[in-house]
């Protein structure tokens, strides 16, 4: 059935998603709230940036990419002073490309949730005696308990199916970038339908079964809070 | 105590809102007046959730001095039922309660206790979600209570209620104030007169006047007098309760005073209201009608309006108005000390 190289590009594409998704969830639920509440002139700026790899060909982004992590511009030469080899083509470098590109995925949801939440159960918690932070962790994150999994499956979902830029600052290097969606176009190129057929259907019913149980479950639990 | 002198200034308004005052702390102080008036910015400031500038005291600890806030909102420890009850949509009502019991040190309620008494024990593993609004507002309630509150505040906590559900928790409100004082906004004159021996009036953004609420609705300076032109709020004991005649048969100040009421009285006391515009004055009393209540007064003051003269009359501490056309006025020939009959009809009394 799936062949070995089938396996490594599941197990690192796996990983690549995980460890993508883990910083986005870090980084994204601040931004997120900010975005929902901040009055700032430049929230408009910052939210557009945001949103850019949403219709941005990914191998526009790609490309700057690209350039950016090669040796002769800044981040590229500053990594290469404490790393022996460069951040085009490497791991690490598809981890940075995925979190700026599936940013959106995981800020949207949870800044509408952000939105929607309703100012008044803060309040009451605050009368209550939960301080700032209090209320982040025992109000604000059960309360929206559904849409930080949504975004985090987006988020997780959005880097397995990243393509284009993956192409143009991966490479193709079996265990190190080659995730399925490149091996997938590689069994095509090389006229391997079987194979290709495979991993099609692998990816296909993992979206469709991720989608069905945000759109179908999750997101109704999140509204039936929402508009109590 | 509590001392407050707060000005509210809002971002894109001009307006400013300064409200200035004392109250004691004990039993049910209401906040009385029009809707937009400030009542509920005044409480809000009192909470914490409001920025503004001032001084607030209570019981001689500053909460808030000039723009610095020296007690944040999570530590003034004040119970609060909003209009709408809030309950965490996301929790049952088991759940929302804990939230508060984890917040209080020893607080005297407990979970179990107050859902005898407010009559929602079959509702604990409930989600909030599918709850009447009257549920929804006990548990409110409870909730306010099981942070071990030193004051409670509630702004028109039952106005969304049905009767049954508020003739219910009105006395468990008055008992709750006996031990945790209470502020409490309201636009219902007789939740005012049950409930509160102190009231603060505000009127177009500011404290009009803080005082008994009898005193209040008497003095036709205030804003309050086109409430009390209408009718004056009477407490009545209650004596007996005749279920054939359906009539409550009660006392005011030492007087007999009938009321018709369907169901009897749930408290030993009830609110009436009698319509200045209902009440019939003479010199005797009425002979062979069928009028039943009819009191001995006094007229301690008259005001001419245009199309009427209105005069106050006494009873022992309590007051009627009455609507008198300047005719009878005239052929009665009254004058402040003069003895007469009040009138009421039974019927038109409202309970």
């Amino acid at each position: 059935m799936l062949s070995t190289g089938d396996y490594q590009a599941i197990g690192l594409t796996l990983k690549l998603a995980s460890l993508t998704t883990l910083i986005l969830m870090l980084v994204g639920p601040p931004l997120a709230w900010w975005l929902a509440r901040s009055q700032a002139k430049i929230r408009p700026l910052i939210e557009s940036l945001v949103a850019l790899p949403l219709i941005l060909p990914p191998t526009v982004l790609g490309f700057y990419l690209l350039i950016a992590f090669s040796p002769e511009y800044f981040l590229g030469e500053w990594w290469l002073t404490f790393n022996d080899s460069s951040l085009a083509f490497s791991f690490t470098g598809l981890v940075i490309a995925s979190v700026i590109y599936s940013l959106p995925f995981v800020v949207q949801p949870l800044q509408s949730a952000f939105i929607n939440l309703d100012k008044s159960y803060l309040e009451v918690a605050l009368t209550m005696g939960y301080g700032k932070y209090e209320r982040l962790y025992k109000i604000i994150f059960p309360m929206l308990l559904p849409s930080f999994i949504i975004a985090s499956a987006l988020g997780f979902a959005h880097t397995i199916g990243e393509f284009g830029v993956v192409l143009m600052i991966g490479g193709n290097i079996p265990g190190e970038t080659q995730v399925l969606s490149i091996l997938l176009f590689d069994h095509v190129e090389s006229l391997q339908y079987g194979a290709a057929h495979q991993l099609s259907f692998i990816l296909l019913t993992f979206s469709i079964s991720l989608l069905v149980i945000i759109y179908g479950f999750l997101q109704k639990r999140q509204q039936r809070v929402l508009n109590a | 105590m509590l001392k407050f002198d707060v000005i509210k200034k809002f971002k894109h308004s001009r307006k400013e809102l300064h409200f200035q005052g004392e109250i004691k702390l004990s039993g049910v102080c209401a906040i009385f007046g029009d809707s937009g008036a400030g009542k509920t910015t005044l409480l809000r400031c009192l909470l914490g959730l409001e920025p503004c500038f001032g001084d607030i005291n209570i019981n001689q600890q500053a909460w808030l001095t000039g723009d610095k806030c020296l007690v944040p909102a999570e530590r003034r420890r004040i119970g609060v039922v909003f209009q709408e009850p809030r309950l965490f949509p996301h929790l049952n009502v088991q759940q929302n309660l804990q939230l508060a019991v984890n917040k209080s040190n020893q607080s005297v309620f407990t979970i179990n206790k107050l859902a005898k008494d407010l009559g929602f024990e079959s509702l604990l593993t409930q989600q909030t979600t599918q709850l009447s609004g009257g549920q929804k507002q006990r548990i409110a309630i409870a909730r306010a209570l099981l942070i071990n509150p030193q004051l409670l505040v509630m702004d028109e906590p039952l106005s969304s209620l049905d009767k049954s559900s508020k003739k219910k928790l009105l006395p468990f409100l008055k008992k709750i104030s006996e031990t945790i004082p209470i502020l409490y906004v309201t636009h219902s004159e007789h939740e005012l007169f049950y409930l509160s021996k102190q009231m603060i009036l505000i009127h177009e953004g500011a404290v009009e006047a803080i005082g008994q609420p009898h005193q209040l609705f008497l003095d036709s300076q205030l804003s309050l007098i086109k409430f009390a032109q209408q009718g004056l709020i009477l407490n009545v004991q209650v004596n007996r309760f005749d279920s054939q005649e359906a009539l409550i048969e009660g006392d005011v100040d030492g007087q007999p005073l009938y009321v018709s009421a369907e169901h009897p009285p749930l408290g030993d006391s009830i609110q009436v209201k009698i319509n200045s515009r209902d009440v019939i004055v003479a010199m005797k009393p009425i002979q062979e009608s069928s009028l039943l209540n009819c009191l001995l007064t006094e007229v301690v003051d008259y005001r001419e309006e245009p199309e009427a003269v209105v005069l106050t009359l006494k009873l022992q501490q309590q007051f009627i108005y009455a609507y008198i056309t300047l005719r009878s006025f005239n052929n009665l020939n009254l004058s402040i000390g003069s003895q007469v009959y009040a009138h009421v009809k039974t019927m038109s009394i409202i309970n």
